[in-house]
């Protein structure tokens, strides 16, 4: 096979970009994401109230502000050295489901879901949410809709606005619950569980059920060895909104265990010269390019990756689908990168559970919600957004301005797993030059199953889709493009 | 008539905010119980959350074009858009939104949904507050328009 040397690509900006470079014979030698990374963000914070970084970094993402919003809270409790109150952690752990209650479930129903319930290679105008309703029937599309914005009401009944939570101060939240709304997030949350069980029925029905799909699960091209991380509770189980940040090897052992102020320690960031997105990946092991196995110190993070980093859920049905779920699919640790959509559902489950636990317990009505801050230091926080673990890192000056920022967002920690994913698909799915629209949906697969987000709220127009695809032949002449609706 | 004028952006993303700097100006133009002035730093879904119960909405928003010139400001009824994607890949477009809020027989969808679009060629990738000299530009025409587009419907005093 002919070896074909790769210039740097020019750093591109705006939507997402995968160029794949094919060798003399058409078949692919490597491929590239690129995705906007958003620059001069510890520039912007300067000098900035340290108390106003929770409404302003959740602007960094326009689906994930709760995210940003806890993670910038924590680092301010930890920054101005206080432990809020039980009752705020639990209201903030509350809100925080019912974040990733309509996270999850749009993704799965909107963005992820079509390519198994409509099909992988059906046309991209029925593959979407409609192609869904289609099959599955309206009635459930009514269901899909309900639950989303039930998720989205009890995000803001305790914060404020669902996209932009105001309710995160250093050392508690700004707002308790009074008993009707304790009411009103009940019956929902009541709701929501039958939904995310629902959900895993369906998941069982159209995609487990079906010997292709599970194949196609289970397939080479789309099978990644990382590490994994995710944040666990003191029982190693996952945990969304605190605990200690645990990474997993390929088998589903424990390889570092660490507190989110050691993250420096623990965690480097590789530079590529093609792209502007960093590459995270754990020192003890080392950068050794974009590759999987254990001698690589590249992980994942999300649904598959908190899984595969935790020993369990920590409510009783999330952690039987966490038990079926390694039956099914091989034992420890899961490596397919089309398990994220199971493993998504799995967690909706948890998060609806772990919502009815914080509801009904007497301490959510407490009034008693923040404690008095001490003096500005450094302070660092972590959640684990929906799409991975999220890291916000502050060092204030004597009069509580930012001095310092840094983030590692969660598309971020997974941009090497999202790069070798897209490569290893291309690399199975395309041969002798050919490439269709089903073959780049193969594709697009490997990408979407990360959910990986960008941060700008720019439309595109008219038709601009925001995921290009370029193919280049051996001589680095353009072959083809592809553009396709995600 | 209800309407709500929207403007759509990122403001701590530059060129993103556009909207946003819109309808602040309008808000201190425009006092009217019939009409609705907000913000939103969303797409798809969300977006159409805010739009419904409305009789007509008009958004402002920034939309990179592949062709067009940085500035431009351009009316276009939503009708002709085949999709409207925002650039997160985590968002369905407020067209599949509509459509799907349709065949559930929603049924407070505004009759007419017009965009103020102002036209950038690159996303905005960089943090900031400040829109950038051409951007900048194009918000007094931006805002002219907008209000050509409310007075069609609605008698208001400047």
């Amino acid at each position: 096979m002919k070896t074909v040397t790769i210039d740097p690509i020019t750093r591109l900006e705006g939507h997402g970009k995968i160029s794949i470079f094919l060798d003399n014979k058409g078949d692919v030698d490597n491929a590239y994401l690129q995705i906007p990374e958003l620059r001069g963000f510890e520039r912007f914070s300067q000098g900035r109230r340290a108390e106003d970084m929770p409404q302003i970094t959740s602007r960094i993402c326009g689906v994930c502000p709760v995210a940003h919003h806890f993670a910038a809270t924590k680092a301010l409790d930890d920054a101005f050295n206080v432990d809020p109150p039980s009752a705020a952690k639990k209201l903030r752990e509350l809100m925080y489901m019912g974040y990733f209650i309509y996270d999850h479930t749009l993704h799965f129903y909107y963005l992820g879901g079509p390519d198994f319930v409509v099909g992988p290679d059906a046309p991209p105008a029925k593959r979407n949410i409609l192609g869904v309703i289609e099959k599955a029937g309206v009635e459930i599309g009514k269901e899909v809709i309900k639950h989303r914005a039930y998720g989205q009401k009890i995000t803001a009944i305790l914060g404020g606005k669902a996209t932009h939570p105001v309710c995160g101060l250093p050392g508690g939240v700004s707002k308790g619950l009074n008993k009707d709304e304790v009411k009103d997030i009940d019956k929902m949350v009541k709701s929501c569980i039958e939904f995310a069980k629902f959900s895993l029925k369906l998941f069982d029905d159209i995609v487990l059920q079906n010997k292709n799909y599970v194949d196609l699960i289970l397939s080479d091209p789309y099978q990644l060895s990382t590490y994994n991380m995710g944040l666990v509770d003191k029982n190693n189980k996952a945990n969304f909104y605190d605990g200690k940040i645990r990474v997993t090897d390929q088998k589903g052992n424990e390889k570092v265990k660490f507190d989110v102020k050691d993250y420096y320690k623990k965690i480097a960031e590789h530079v590529e010269e093609w792209t502007y997105i960093k590459f995270p990946y754990l020192k003890v092991v080392g950068w050794k390019g974009l590759k999987d196995g254990k001698d690589s110190g590249i992980y994942r993070v999300g649904p598959l990756g908190r899984l595969n980093a935790a020993n369990g859920m920590a409510t009783p049905l999330a952690d039987k689908e966490y038990k079926r779920f390694y039956e099914t699919l091989g034992g420890k640790a899961v490596n397919s990168t089309l398990a994220f959509h199971w493993a998504r559902l799995i967690e909706l489950l948890y998060a609806t559970e772990r919502a009815q636990e914080l509801i009904n317990d007497p301490e959510i009505t407490s009034q008693k919600i923040r404690n008095p801050v001490g003096k500005p230091g450094e302070g660092m926080g972590v959640t684990e957004a929906a799409r991975g673990t999220l890291i916000h890192h502050y060092k204030l000056d004597k009069n509580g301005l930012i001095d310092k920022a840094n983030l590692i967002v969660a598309t971020t920690n997974n941009s090497g797993a999202i790069n070798m994913s897209i490569r290893d698909a291309a690399k199975g799915v395309i041969k002798k030059g050919k490439v269709d629209n089903a073959t780049l949906n193969m594709v697009e697969m490997a990408f979407r199953a990360y959910d990986p987000c960008f941060a700008c709220a720019t439309h595109t127009l008219p038709g601009g889709m925001p995921l290009e695809v370029n193919i280049y032949d051996h001589n680095k002449n353009l072959y083809k493009t592809l553009k396709q609706n995600l | 008539m209800k309407t709500i004028v929207l403007g759509v952006g990122n403001l701590i993303l530059g060129d993103d905010g556009v909207g946003i700097h819109v309808v602040n100006e309008i808000k201190k133009q425009i006092k009217n119980p019939d009409i609705t002035i907000d913000e939103a730093i969303t797409g798809g879904m969300n977006l159409l959350d805010l739009l419904l119960g409305y009789d007509k909405a008009i958004i402002i928003d920034a939309v990179k074009t592949e062709n067009g010139e940085n500035g431009e400001v351009k009316r276009i009824p939503l009708d002709d858009f085949t999709t409207m994607h925002s650039c997160n890949p985590h968002d369905v477009s407020l067209i599949e939104a509509i459509e799907m809020a349709k065949k559930m027989g929603e049924d407070r969808i505004p009759k007419e949904i017009i965009i103020i679009g102002v036209t950038m060629k690159q996303i905005p990738c960089e943090f900031g507050e400040k829109l950038s000299k051409k951007i900048a530009k194009a918000v007094p025409k931006a805002v002219e328009m907008t209000l050509n587009e409310i007075k069609k419907d609605i008698k208001i005093s400047i």
